[in-house]
């Protein structure tokens, strides 16, 4: 009997299986297969030809003991991590500023110029940067000669690299984040504000007192999935990195794709880009209890 | 100060106000300026590309850099490339997503928690995270060097699912029960009323996965080797980045570098009048908590 309730359920929603045949096709040969091998890469040693030796946790001990490694993680931290706590800080800033904006027409202006660097890729914003911050003929150099400055070779120097990383990489994501947070702030209950007012209170006890208590769960949902996104940089560091900077701008995810794509030493990448998984996956725990959990389902 | 019923503005508001405008200013100009910079640039002659100076205008106008990149460099075919890798994977990508938002959205059926689950893991664990594995298995697939692998690699996605689940979630389920009833099947239902009423969904996942396509630049890396296949992204980085660090031989010029910067950027500036009315639901789903 429960068979056939079973059968028959089934064959009611036979359509809903073949819509999400593809998908399920794709999830299982294109993704859980690549996640489930390159967890077993992790514990085996690696041969072109296939086959390899079961090496237990020799790859993650490895990982511990290698200095290049931490070194990465160190300017992973420094680059995504600076450049994560000083884009909040000015997204939350300036999109308080702009809510301040009363004329529609120059907020909706501003808000749009100031998104633009975030549609483009990471090799159109760095290709522009690298231009303007060239010693010969560009527009940074060219400001500082006017106020007397001599050039400098920015992007050749170990002491601008991270620095530079950290402010082009703000100055990307800048305009996104004001466009969640302004979204954020509109979504506020005017009649609370019109509340305080009659209490007496003045603008900035309004900032202080409603909007940005208003603002916390979106500032923490926005910092967690931004940090998800630190330990995941590869293209800004793969584009602006040059050999005289390197050693302080690669980062976890340009390391690995050196050592196992470039230098075919696949195990230990993949041992390498398995750990930060790990630390990713417990982040995203952080994360998904912070959103609402029925969005998910 | 704190005198007011209503907000009569104060004299350390007007000053506010005069500071905050100056700030609003400045801000523009550091987002503005480079790009001014850049447009200027790509149309002067290649002297006066090189030449120090705060150029925001091109004195004398010049088509070189563009000829260069047409003629010599030959950006078309990478050009081409993009185009269909973004193309293509945008059509499979809200297809695929459309498809299984449907199924999530209008019946149950036994496994839907465990593919559910699988789906919605995969924004847990990042691409970049699984290069290797990814390469090793598209390697044995046959997909290295085929601009395929990027258009199938990132087909469905948790995110675009989700936003197109909450379009569908608010369609009258009468509306599919008496098409139903007039005997209309679930590909039929799908088609000819989910699909029609939820477009400004549709075209969200659209746009922003076009976006995206375009700008692709990872998967390029990790898959394409063979300059023939180049996308538009890898052909602009060894324009803009090789010749700038071995800056010895045969340097692409600034004024051609930066005419491939604009040449790059401007489908996504036609594109984005449009982009700007679904904002909100596009970046903000996920971050912003109703």
């Amino acid at each position: 009997m429960m068979q056939r309730k079973w059968m028959r359920e089934i064959y009611k929603a036979r359509y809903m299986y073949f819509m999400i045949s593809p998908a399920l096709l794709f999830l299982v040969v294109l993704f859980y297969t690549p996640v489930v091998r390159g967890l077993m890469m992790t514990f085996y040693e690696f041969r072109i030809r296939g086959g390899g030796e079961f090496v237990g946790l020799a790859n993650y001990l490895q990982v511990v003991r290698d200095p290049d490694f931490w070194r990465v993680v160190k300017n992973t931290l420094v680059i995504g991590g600076g450049s994560l706590l000083l884009s909040f800080f000015l997204q939350v800033a300036i999109a308080l500023l702009l809510n301040e904006i009363r004329n529609s027409f120059s907020r909706q202006t501003i808000q749009t110029v100031i998104y633009l660097p975030h549609l483009f890729s990471w090799v159109v914003v760095g290709g522009i940067w690298i231009s303007l911050l060239s010693p010969s003929g560009g527009l940074v150099n060219a400001l500082l000669a006017r106020l007397g400055i001599e050039p400098t070779y920015f992007m050749a120097k170990e002491s601008w690299a991270q620095p530079i990383f950290i402010l082009t990489s703000v100055w990307k994501s800048l305009g996104y984040g004001c466009i969640i947070f302004l979204a954020a702030i509109t979504q506020i209950n005017p009649v609370l504000y019109e509340a305080a007012a009659i209490d007496g209170a003045n603008r900035w006890q309004l900032v202080r007192s409603i909007t940005l208590p208003g603002l916390y769960s979106t500032m923490l949902v926005v910092f967690l999935l931004n940090l998800l996104g630190v330990l995941r940089i590869f293209d800004q560091s793969y584009i602006m990195s040059n050999p005289a900077i390197i050693r302080s701008t690669d980062v976890v995810m340009t390391y690995t794709y050196r050592l196992g794509i470039v230098r075919l030493k696949m195990d230990y990448a993949a041992t390498v880009a398995y750990v930060i998984l790990a630390m990713t996956i417990v982040l995203s725990f952080f994360y998904l209890s912070a959103v609402r959990s029925d969005v998910l389902d | 100060m704190s005198e007011g019923l209503t907000f009569r503005p104060s004299r350390s508001y007007r000053v506010f106000q005069v500071i905050n405008g100056v700030i609003m200013v400045a801000l523009v100009l550091t987002m503005v300026m480079p790009f001014v910079n850049t447009l200027a640039l790509s149309f002067s002659t290649p002297l006066n590309s090189m030449q120090p100076g705060i150029v925001l205008w091109p004195n004398p106008f010049s088509l070189s850099g563009y000829e260069v990149l047409f003629k010599q460099i030959d950006i078309v075919r990478p050009l081409l490339n993009n185009t269909y890798v973004a193309v293509a994977g945008t059509l499979l990508h809200v297809l695929l997503s459309a498809l299984t938002a449907y199924a999530l959205v209008r019946r149950p059926f036994p496994g839907r928690r465990l593919f559910v689950f699988l789906l919605l893991a995969t924004m847990m664990i990042p691409l970049e995270n699984i290069m290797i594995p990814i390469y090793v298995v598209y390697k044995e697939l046959g997909l290295l060097n085929t601009l395929n692998a990027i258009v199938i690699s990132g087909a469905v996605s948790g995110f675009s699912v989700l936003l197109l689940k909450n379009f569908f979630a608010g369609i009258p389920v009468e509306l599919a029960e008496s098409a139903e009833i007039d005997g209309a099947n679930d590909l039929r239902v799908f088609a000819q009323i989910y699909l029609p009423l939820s477009l400004a969904g549709l075209a969200t996942v659209t746009l922003f996965q076009f976006v995206g396509k375009w700008n692709n630049f990872f998967e390029a890396v990790l898959f394409i080797s063979d300059t023939s296949k180049y996308t538009l992204q890898i052909a602009l980085k060894s324009l803009i980045i090789n010749s700038d660090i071995t800056s010895t031989t045969d340097a692409v010029v600034k004024n051609t570098q930066m005419a491939g910067v604009i040449v790059s950027v401007l489908p996504l500036l036609i594109l984005y009048p449009f982009l700007q009315r679904f904002f909100t639901s596009g970046i903000t789903l996920g971050a912003v908590k109703e």
